[in-house]
């Protein structure tokens, strides 16, 4: 029997890996390095050999048998790997944390009898953590998971049928009907004797639609102009006009990016490491929205594009990468914005599979099943779904779509998985070039050392040959001495003699070329030389993009979820409910083949046009953000325990019109927005009943509900618009406009910020850095503070819906932090360049869109002057009278924009 | 036992219904759930209601601690050289830890050899309880402290251990003691935030702001960053221009604008409640500044707390801040002692001697003085006070004669005291060598449960609605360490 390890070898083997692991200690966060991990596979002990003896002698008379103790059968490898009633036994490399081994150590088991051995247990840690071999191999862990059926009544469960376009109901109240939306609205409305509120007027409109469509405010003159705009149709016009403004794509690429989790960081680690070329998924997605791509080949691209589009095979032949092509590929940043920390010498870590490279394809998956089917896929991956018809087995059949990237056993690091926009050929000229490049700047490189070395070595001559004779030598000898072997006479002489004989290299590259003519000639001539070879140098540009890796993927079932206790292997396919209805159809491909089709096979699954999911999540997102709530409140679960559809015939009314238009997502928004339920006003009824006005909530905080909305209290029936309070961006992107400062540029690199020591983050106070939120660097760990405060998300995985808080550190900030004080400043320059007569009328209309009334006029004048006087007091002539008026302008703006009619959206 | 540390998800009440037979049919599902008030709950976690969300709530079962000051050791302490007593590690100087010890050598540095506490212990108060000289003045606390030998944790590296010390789990995103001791009991005065944290000066813990983040909770409930003087908190205060008679007048405009805007939208919950959040924040303003202020503390305080007095003046204010903090209701307190990397923590890779003598003679005062002060004002039962860091440290060297330790997240020590705590005891052990523990293990999942318990909150009902899942703190684990309640 072999002896526990000995000592020497241990020590020998944690001496080498101690010497591979220098390189990274500073990886403060490795969750798992281990000595056994590097041991060659011979010495591995194994099951047969080392461990069952051990068992036999100690163990099977209770954990064999028929009926063994706890249902754990001791008495081969593969009864071990599968476990009892308390689960698995052993996970791999883990003796720490399986089952098996923490009864053993604490000595709990055998309850009865001889325990074992120190020597005889060290040999069941080393086992496990060694990896848990056998001699037979995995292939005895081979076996099919019994699947729990799926019954008829879970098939029948609403989401998972295909939605189907019922009839419009019949409503009384036709006059008010715009659009099929309003028949569906009405009709439930009626149900429950309410109706819809009256329209409402056109300065709210406008802002509404702005603020949803594109997240900043309309200017006074638009406000104007669509007011006095008496022609019909007025108001479609102006969603068309919206809808065609590039600001659009902004704000809608943020909604989508919270589902995908885009960050510019790759998180988990405490470095959460920058990631330069994320940008470029963000810009991709600005442009789809603003292009109307087709909702479905929006999916197919992000999840395949690659595939799509054939990447590989114009790779390999084409002379360049057209823009579809590199736009297709850019689109797949979508799988790479979960967490991915993952770095090349993450191959020395013990389990860095289960550590870190399976979280990433978890997380890839759940932002999939949340963000598009609006399914809780991860709750099945270490048990079968407790409320949704989702099989265990299904999880891993959905994780092969993407094992053929995503290989947890030959993970390729997060910042060397990225595509290149050109070809074969120009990659491989470019490559040939830069190589050459590379050889001649360094052959250059070499000259110009050789070159100043020669000068050197003459100037060193020159200058000792100006010394006195009799010491010239001396000091040559105390010069080429090196400092530490110097006796006491030459350290003398050469602090005397240095600065002019031997003088350092930066003071060197100044006087050579000024005393050699010669020298500065060559130097020139060779840095010129070097200059020309750079410039032949080829750049490129980089995308971080999802491809195929080479070879089978294969995809093991995880019992309990768990990457360290691996069952059968499981191919791709999908939901097992849904098959039914919408096949799902993947040939493995040809051996040669670049690429699995894995990914291209699911999205087309996804975006069949019958697909339950796929247009119903989206449709219910869109109306989401115009409504204030989804049709389906939990947007990002549409199973049993999410809620259920307020308006389920509507839903799936939308979601066939959407189907229907070829997928356009903008034509959605203009149904949506064309509707008499959207163009509603957001206040109660008139007559809805008494209210006390002053006290709505009264001071003891309990909302007083009125008769009125007592039938409907969350106005789920839609009785009215929701009263809606604008997102973290939507409130700074306002904020600049309204200030003047706002910079319409779009796309590229992201807005750096600055930490402060107190630890607010903010934008780097710089006019060129006044741009969309969007564009700002979005770090997880690093959250911008004025964002963060008003919600906008800190991203673990995804959000599939913000929190909306309220809380005093958000009027902190309107109040008194750095980015508004300065907006207050610029918004009063703005007014008073604009209209220093009328400032408060001025400064109303830019931020709220109206004109004041009187009485409220006056009391804003008002303000001005007891505000300017007070700040007089503190100011000195001459300026002062001016100053003391801008600061008093500055006053009011700045409690404009932290005013709730600014906030909020009517 | 601990069955969430082998399976990522584990047995829940709920999956335990479903394994019950309740198959993929649902109906008799949902009956079951809806009875046991989990759609209840689901509907209640994400709803705005018109009271502030921090107004205070009662707690699950009633409880002493009404407060929670967590005194975090940023860097981890070693346990054989400050609470966990190992006399035999002077028999195995010199010696390697036998080879059935197997462990995780954290960063690839030096293994030594087995050294023996740097400082000698003693007993302490009636009790006896062994604490070493670097902690002399909460020596003489003993009999307040109950002090846990057997804690152990997830990760041994740093960033992540700190925040699965403050959240559960050793990746970000999810919400932090402090947020769910709010999220289950509100704060007592809305003027101050319910959640402080400060920071140490030399920097905050290396995982940053996910140690005190609410995660996938509202705002509401995350840490505010307290800074000991100044102006504690971010955005108090405007530019100086600003005076406070200037924003006095603007915050009445605001107030009959926004009244204005709300008397045409009777009903509107969220705008009153914003409209209040001015008003706090305005008190606020001067609330806050008024507890750092700790000038009208008396000199004798003052000198108790080491504050005007090096090294103590920094943790030594922290401390007394805290102390007023949770005398104006501040529901959760968490003070980090060492900030920045390495030997600016308690991370005492070079020598344990230099680096604890260094931040112990920092905190050692403060803390005794916090326990005093606390007990003297009739605090000390309404406030549970906790001691620790994110794990502990090796029981040997990092090389011959080397003079540090490495991490060690097999066993570690913390304390609690004051709060219905049992005083002068001790639970739980490691071996003989001080390395691991092996009797009544007590897991980070064990000491988040019991915090909450102490608070009265049960941590298997304080959950959260996110993402298809009730989330709770302790996921499926977590057991309250009752013998340490008195």
């Amino acid at each position: 029997m072999r002896k526990s390890e000995p000592r020497k070898a241990r020590n020998t083997r944690k001496k080498n890996i101690r010497a591979s692991l220098s390189c990274i200690s500073c990886l403060s966060w490795l969750l798992l390095l281990s000595v056994g991990s590097l041991a060659a596979a011979e010495d591995k002990p194994t099951f047969e050999s080392h461990v069952l003896p051990i068992l036999k002698a100690k163990c099977l008379s209770c954990h064999s048998g028929e009926q063994p103790k706890a249902g754990l059968d001791l008495s081969t490898r593969r009864s071990v790997m599968l476990g009892g009633k308390s689960g698995g036994a052993v996970r791999r490399a883990a003796a720490e944390s399986s089952l098996l081994w923490e009864r053993i150590a604490a000595g709990e088991m055998p309850p009865k009898g001889t325990k074992l051995t120190a020597e005889e247990k060290g040999i069941i840690r080393a086992w496990i953590n060694d990896g848990a071999v056998g001699e037979g191999g995995d292939d005895d862990l081979a076996h099919g998971a019994a699947g729990r059926e799926i019954g008829e009544e879970a098939r029948g469960f609403w989401s998972f049928k295909t939605p189907l376009r019922s009839t419009l109901p019949t409503v009384d109240a036709t006059q008010l009907v715009r659009n099929p939306i309003d028949t569906f609205i009405l009709h439930k409305l009626a149900a429950s004797q309410l109706t819809l509120s009256p329209e409402a007027d056109r300065r709210t409109l406008i802002r509404r639609a702005y603020f949803d469509l594109l997240g900043i405010p309309p200017a006074p003159e638009a406000v104007d102009e669509f007011c006095a705009d008496g022609r019909p149709a007025a108001y479609e016009r102006l969603i068309d006009q919206l809808l065609a403004s590039p600001a659009y794509g902004e704000r809608w690429a943020r909604h989508w990016l919270d589902v995908a989790g885009y960050a510019d960081s790759a998180g988990i680690l405490s470095e959460d490491r920058f990631l330069p070329l994320a940008y470029r998924y963000r810009d991709y997605v600005i442009r789809a929205f603003n292009n109307d791509k087709p909702y479905d080949r929006f999916l197919l691209e992000q999840i395949a594009g690659d595939e799509l589009v054939d990447y590989w095979q114009h790779y390999e032949n084409d002379d360049a990468l057209s823009d579809e092509i590199i736009e297709a590929i850019t689109a797949t940043g979508y799988l790479r914005c979960a967490p991915d920390s993952s770095r090349p010498d993450f191959s020395t870590i013990k389990n860095a599979d289960s550590q870190y490279f399976y979280p990433t394809i978890n997380d890839t998956m759940q932002i999939v099943a949340t963000s598009v089917m609006g399914i809780t896929l991860q709750c099945a991956r270490c048990h079968d779904h407790m409320f949704d018809p989702i099989p265990q087995e299904d999880f891993y059949r959905v994780q092969a779509i993407f094992m053929g990237a995503f290989r947890p056993t030959s993970w390729v690091p997060q910042m060397e998985r990225r595509l290149t926009t050109l070809s074969k050929s120009q990659f491989e000229f470019a490559t040939q070039r830069n190589k050459e490049v590379e050889e001649n700047v360094k052959k250059l490189a070499a000259d110009a050392t050789a070159l100043r070395e020669k000068y050197k070595q003459r100037r060193f001559a020159g200058q000792l040959a100006k010394l006195p004779e009799e010491i010239r030598e001396a000091v040559r000898i105390a010069l080429l001495t090196s400092a530490d072997k110097r006796d006491e006479a030459q350290r003398t002489l050469a602090e005397q003699h240095a600065p002019s004989v031997q003088p350092d290299d930066k003071q060197l590259d100044e006087l050579l070329p000024k005393e050699y003519p010669d020298y500065q000639e060559s130097r020139t001539k060779l840095n010129d030389q070097i200059a020309a070879e750079q410039a032949r140098r080829h750049y490129y540009d980089e995308i971080r993009a999802v491809y195929d890796l080479p070879g089978e993927a294969s995809t093991p079932f995880l019992r309990r979820g768990d990457a360290l206790t691996p069952g059968h292997a499981v191919g791709p396919g999908t939901l097992t409910v849904l098959e039914q209805e919408i096949p799902f159809q993947w040939q493995p491909p040809p051996a040669e083949a670049k690429t699995s089709g894995r990914r291209l096979a699911f999205a087309r699954w996804l975006t069949d046009s019958r697909h339950p999911l796929t247009a119903r999540v989206m449709v219910n997102r869109l109306w989401r953000h115009h409504f204030g709530e989804g049709i389906v409140s939990t947007p990002g679960d549409f199973g049993r325990a999410g809620s259920a559809p307020s308006h389920p015939e509507l839903l799936d009314w939308l979601a066939v019109e959407l189907v229907d238009s070829g997928w356009s997502i903008k034509h959605l928004h203009r149904m949506v927005l064309n509707s008499a339920t959207y163009r509603q006003s957001s206040g109660l009824n008139k007559g809805s009943g008494p209210i006390d006005a002053k006290h709505p909530m009264g001071r003891s905080g309990q909302l007083d509900l009125t008769p009125f909305s007592s039938r409907d209290p969350e106005n789920r029936l839609l009785s009215r618009q929701r009263l809606r309070r604008l997102e973290a961006e939507a409130i700074r992107d306002s904020v600049l406009s309204v200030a003047g400062t706002l910079r319409s540029q779009m796309y590229g690199t992201t807005i750096g910020l600055h930490v402060w020591p107190d630890g607010e983050v903010t934008v780097h106070d710089s006019l060129d850095h006044y741009r969309r939120s969007i564009y700002l660097q979005y770090l997880r760990l690093r959250p911008v503070t004025m964002l963060n405060v008003f919600d906008q998300p800190v991203i673990e995985i995804n959000c599939t819906v913000r929190s909306r808080s309220t809380v005093s550190t958000q009027a902190l900030t309107l109040l008194n932090s750095k980015m508004m004080t300065a907006a207050a400043d610029a918004f009063a320059g703005r007014v008073l360049s604009e209209d220093a007569e009328d400032a408060a009328t001025q400064a109303v209309r830019l931020a709220f869109g109206r004109v004041p009334a009187p009485d409220e006029l006056q009391s804003l004048n008002e303000f001005l002057d007891s505000q300017q006087q007070l700040h007089a007091k503190s100011l000195v002539e001459p300026a002062a009278l001016d100053e003391a008026r801008r600061r008093a302008v500055a006053d009011l703006c700045h409690m404009l924009l932290s005013a709730n009619e600014f906030l909020y959206v009517d | 036992m601990n069955k969430s540390r082998y399976f990522p998800c584990g047995t829940s009440r709920r999956e335990f219904v479903w394994e019950m037979g309740a198959g993929f049919t649902g109906l008799a599902l949902s009956s079951l759930l809806a009875s046991e008030g989990f759609f209840q709950r689901v509907a209640n976690a994400g709803e705005a209601t018109a009271a502030p969300p921090l107004a205070p709530k009662p707690p699950h079962f009633t409880s002493k601690a009404k407060s929670c000051i967590f005194l975090m050791m940023n860097g981890a302490p070693s346990q054989v050289d400050t609470f966990d007593y190992k006399p035999e590690l002077e028999k195995y100087a010199g010696r390697q830890l036998p080879p059935d010890k197997q462990y995780i050598n954290s960063g690839g540095r030096k293994v030594g050899y087995l050294t023996p506490a740097w400082r000698k212990f003693l007993p302490g108060g009636e009790s006896g309880l062994m604490i070493s000289d670097y902690f002399p003045n909460v020596r003489k606390h003993a009999d307040k402290l109950a002090v846990i030998n057997s804690c152990h944790t997830d990760s041994h590296a740093h960033g992540s251990a700190l925040v699965a010390m403050n959240t559960g789990k050793t990746f970000i995103g999810r919400p932090s003691l402090g947020a769910w001791s709010v999220y289950g009991l509100g704060t007592e005065n809305q003027s101050l935030p319910g959640y402080v944290v400060m920071l140490d000066k030399r920097g905050g813990p290396i995982s940053g702001q996910p140690n005190w983040s609410s995660g996938f909770m509202p705002s509401t409930y995350s840490g505010t960053l307290f800074r000991p003087f100044g102006d504690p908190i971010l955005d108090l205060r405007g530019p100086a221009r600003i005076t406070r008679q200037v924003q006095r007048e603007q915050l009445d405009l605001l107030a009959a604008l926004n009244q204005r805007h709300l008397d045409a939208r009777p009903g509107g919950a969220e705008l009153a409640s914003r409209i209040d959040s001015y008003e706090l924040a305005y008190r606020m303003q001067t609330e806050a500044p008024e507890t750092v202020d700790i000038a009208e503390e008396t000199q004798q305080t003052l000198d108790m707390y080491g504050v005007g007095q090096q090294p103590t003046d920094e943790y030594g204010r922290n401390c007394l801040v805290a102390r007023r903090l949770v005398e104006r209701g501040v529901r959760f307190v968490q003070l980090y002692s060492g900030g920045g990397h390495l030997e600016e923590t308690w991370d005492a890779h070079e020598s344990i001697e230099k680096n604890h003598g260094r931040h112990g003679a920092e905190v050692d005062q403060p803390i005794a003085a916090l326990l005093t002060d606390l007990e003297q004002r009739g605090l000390l039962e309404s406030t549970l006070v906790v001691w620790g860091g994110e794990f502990g440290r090796m029981p040997f060297s990092e090389g011959q004669n080397a003079p540090g330790r490495n991490h060690n997240p097999y066993g570690f020590s913390m304390w609690f005291a004051g709060g219905g705590v049992k005083g002068g005891i001790r639970y739980g052990e490691t071996d003989e060598f001080g390395f691991e523990a092996v009797t009544n293990k007590v897991h980070l999942h064990d000491v988040h449960a019991t915090i909450l318990h102490l608070l009265g909150l049960d941590h298997e009902a304080l959950t959260y609605f996110h993402q298809g899942r009730e989330e709770s703190l302790t996921d499926v684990g977590g057991r309250v360490v009752r013998e340490v309640i008195a």
